[in-house]
């Protein structure tokens, strides 16, 4: 810690700008980890209850208990197309084939919007965790080279090149490629290991809505 | 839908607090470790001794030897050790023998008084025989200090008696000790006065011959001693010429006032 009091202002605000990466990172990789950890639970949870249910409506009422899940915004989504055109079909009977199709591809759309709705949800904030992986040990080995440029001078002002003068200079200026490191290596892995966990979660999203656009369909068939 | 992602958003903040008190908590762990194991950075200070102007210990061992002599003398050997015990008393002969014990014979009748006598004897004898052994003793080192006294030119190992505590005396016995040994003359007592200049570098860079008895083959050992000494001289203190007279005899040089 002796090393921080010695060292410049430049390589100062450069271990705050990385300290403040690694906070932030570091919020962002145990909000993610609750966030994901909770939609793949509530979309394990929710898929059995969707499949042992036999109606919509009953789904709809008890939907609120998965609020983490994706799916469930998926369903609400779906649902609510669903009734919108159940609520055409029965106004309008002359024009049902042209209907049917209509309020289908409607509820489609819809799917397909709380899909890339959800995972616009899912992968906010993971950019920063990209950010932070790629460019903090830049950021750190920029004070380092500072650091050695500030120690040199000094050097060349004593004029001592002994290493009892050479060491602590580029000790100093390595504590900044450290905790850049530190900030990024983490970072590095949430990232890689988030977006492993959003695409199973997106072939999830992918699976119900065809899922439920079949019931639909043969429900509406079936009709 | 927007008030759903505000709701899921919520935990951020949690997050945030959480991230910054264990951020804390490692920077006061790395300043508890850097308390408890203080990083080893003190710069070592560098001290310069004047090993020139060093007090001698042994004035017989000349100046104190200076690195990059590469060829070192030996230790000068061990005084012998004095006999544990004392050489026994002279054994009388066989007639001596009979003489004492008839002596003896005789003494035996004597009183207590004959018995003192004897010993007093004896201890005068012990002494006598503890004093030559010592003066043998000595005797033995004299001689083996003036056998290892001539050393090479230029090294500390010379015969120089000189304290050699100051840089004149340091000269005068490398001189002495090269002297030794191009030491020639035709007169009787030949004496040469030189003015010697050395050098920062510890090289004779003038000689000025001031005086002379006329021993042309005196001067030329006197000259050759200078350059035999100069080569190996270590260089004077606070890197100042050193200027100094000396006085050459065909076995002693000693410093001269001009």
């Amino acid at each position: 810690m002796g090393l921080l009091n010695v060292t410049g202002i430049v390589v100062k605000i450069d271990l705050l700008i990385l300290i403040g990466f690694s906070v932030l990172s570091w919020t962002i990789i145990m909000f993610k980890f609750f966030q994901i950890y909770k939609a793949n639970a509530d979309s394990e949870r929710f898929m059995d209850f969707f499949w042992k249910s036999k109606r919509f409506d009953a789904i709809a009422s008890q939907v609120d208990r998965f609020n983490s899940s994706p799916l469930t915004m998926l369903f609400n989504e779906g649902y609510g197309e669903l009734g919108k055109f159940m609520e055409g079909r029965g106004k309008a009977d002359t024009s049902i084939l042209s209907t049917d199709l209509g309020g289908i591809e409607n509820v489609s759309r819809a799917l397909r919007r709380a899909t890339n709705s959800e995972i616009t949800r899912l992968e906010k904030y993971t950019t920063f965790l990209a950010t932070t992986g790629s460019t903090s040990p830049f950021i750190g080995l920029f004070g380092t080279v500072w650091g050695i440029m500030t120690a040199f001078e000094g050097i060349g002002k004593t004029g001592s090149a002994s290493l009892a003068v050479v060491a602590p200079g580029i000790a100093e200026a390595l504590i900044a490629t450290a905790i850049g490191l530190v900030a990024a290596i983490p970072a590095v892995m949430a990232y890689n290991h988030f977006q492993h966990k959003i695409r199973v979660l997106i072939k999830d999203m992918d699976s119900f809505s065809t899922e439920f656009l079949n019931i639909v369909q043969r429900n509406v068939a079936g009709k | 839908m927007n008030a759903r992602q505000d709701t899921h958003d919520s935990g951020l903040g949690v997050s945030f607090i959480i991230s910054t008190v264990i951020h804390l908590v490692v920077f006061l762990l790395l300043l508890w470790w850097g308390q408890l194991f203080p990083p080893i950075m003190a710069v070592q200070e560098t001290y310069y001794v004047d090993v020139v102007n060093l007090p001698v210990a042994n004035p017989r061992a000349g100046s104190p030897i200076q690195k990059g002599n590469d060829a070192e003398t030996p230790p000068p050997p061990p005084a012998p050790e004095p006999p544990l015990s004392m050489p026994p008393p002279p054994q009388p002969n066989a007639r001596g023998r009979a003489a004492t014990a008839r002596k003896s014979e005789k003494t035996e009748k004597r009183d207590t008084s004959g018995d003192a006598a004897f010993a007093e004897r004896m201890a005068k004898l012990e002494n006598k025989a503890a004093s030559q052994q010592e003066e043998a003793t000595l005797e033995q080192l004299r001689k083996k200090l003036k056998a290892t006294g001539s050393g090479r030119a230029g090294m500390p190992a010379g015969s120089g008696s000189e304290t050699g505590s100051d840089y004149t005396a340091y000269v005068q016995s490398r001189l002495k000790d090269a002297l030794n040994q191009t030491n020639d003359y035709d007169s009787n007592n030949p004496m040469v006065y030189v003015h010697l200049y050395i050098g920062t570098d510890g090289k004779v860079i003038r000689q000025k011959l001031e005086q002379s008895t006329g021993d042309k083959r005196f001067e030329l050992a006197v000259q050759r001693a200078i350059e035999k000494a100069g080569d190996k001289l270590v260089p004077p203190p606070n890197h100042k010429v050193f200027e100094g007279r000396f006085r050459f005899r065909p076995k002693e040089v000693s410093r001269s006032k001009p």
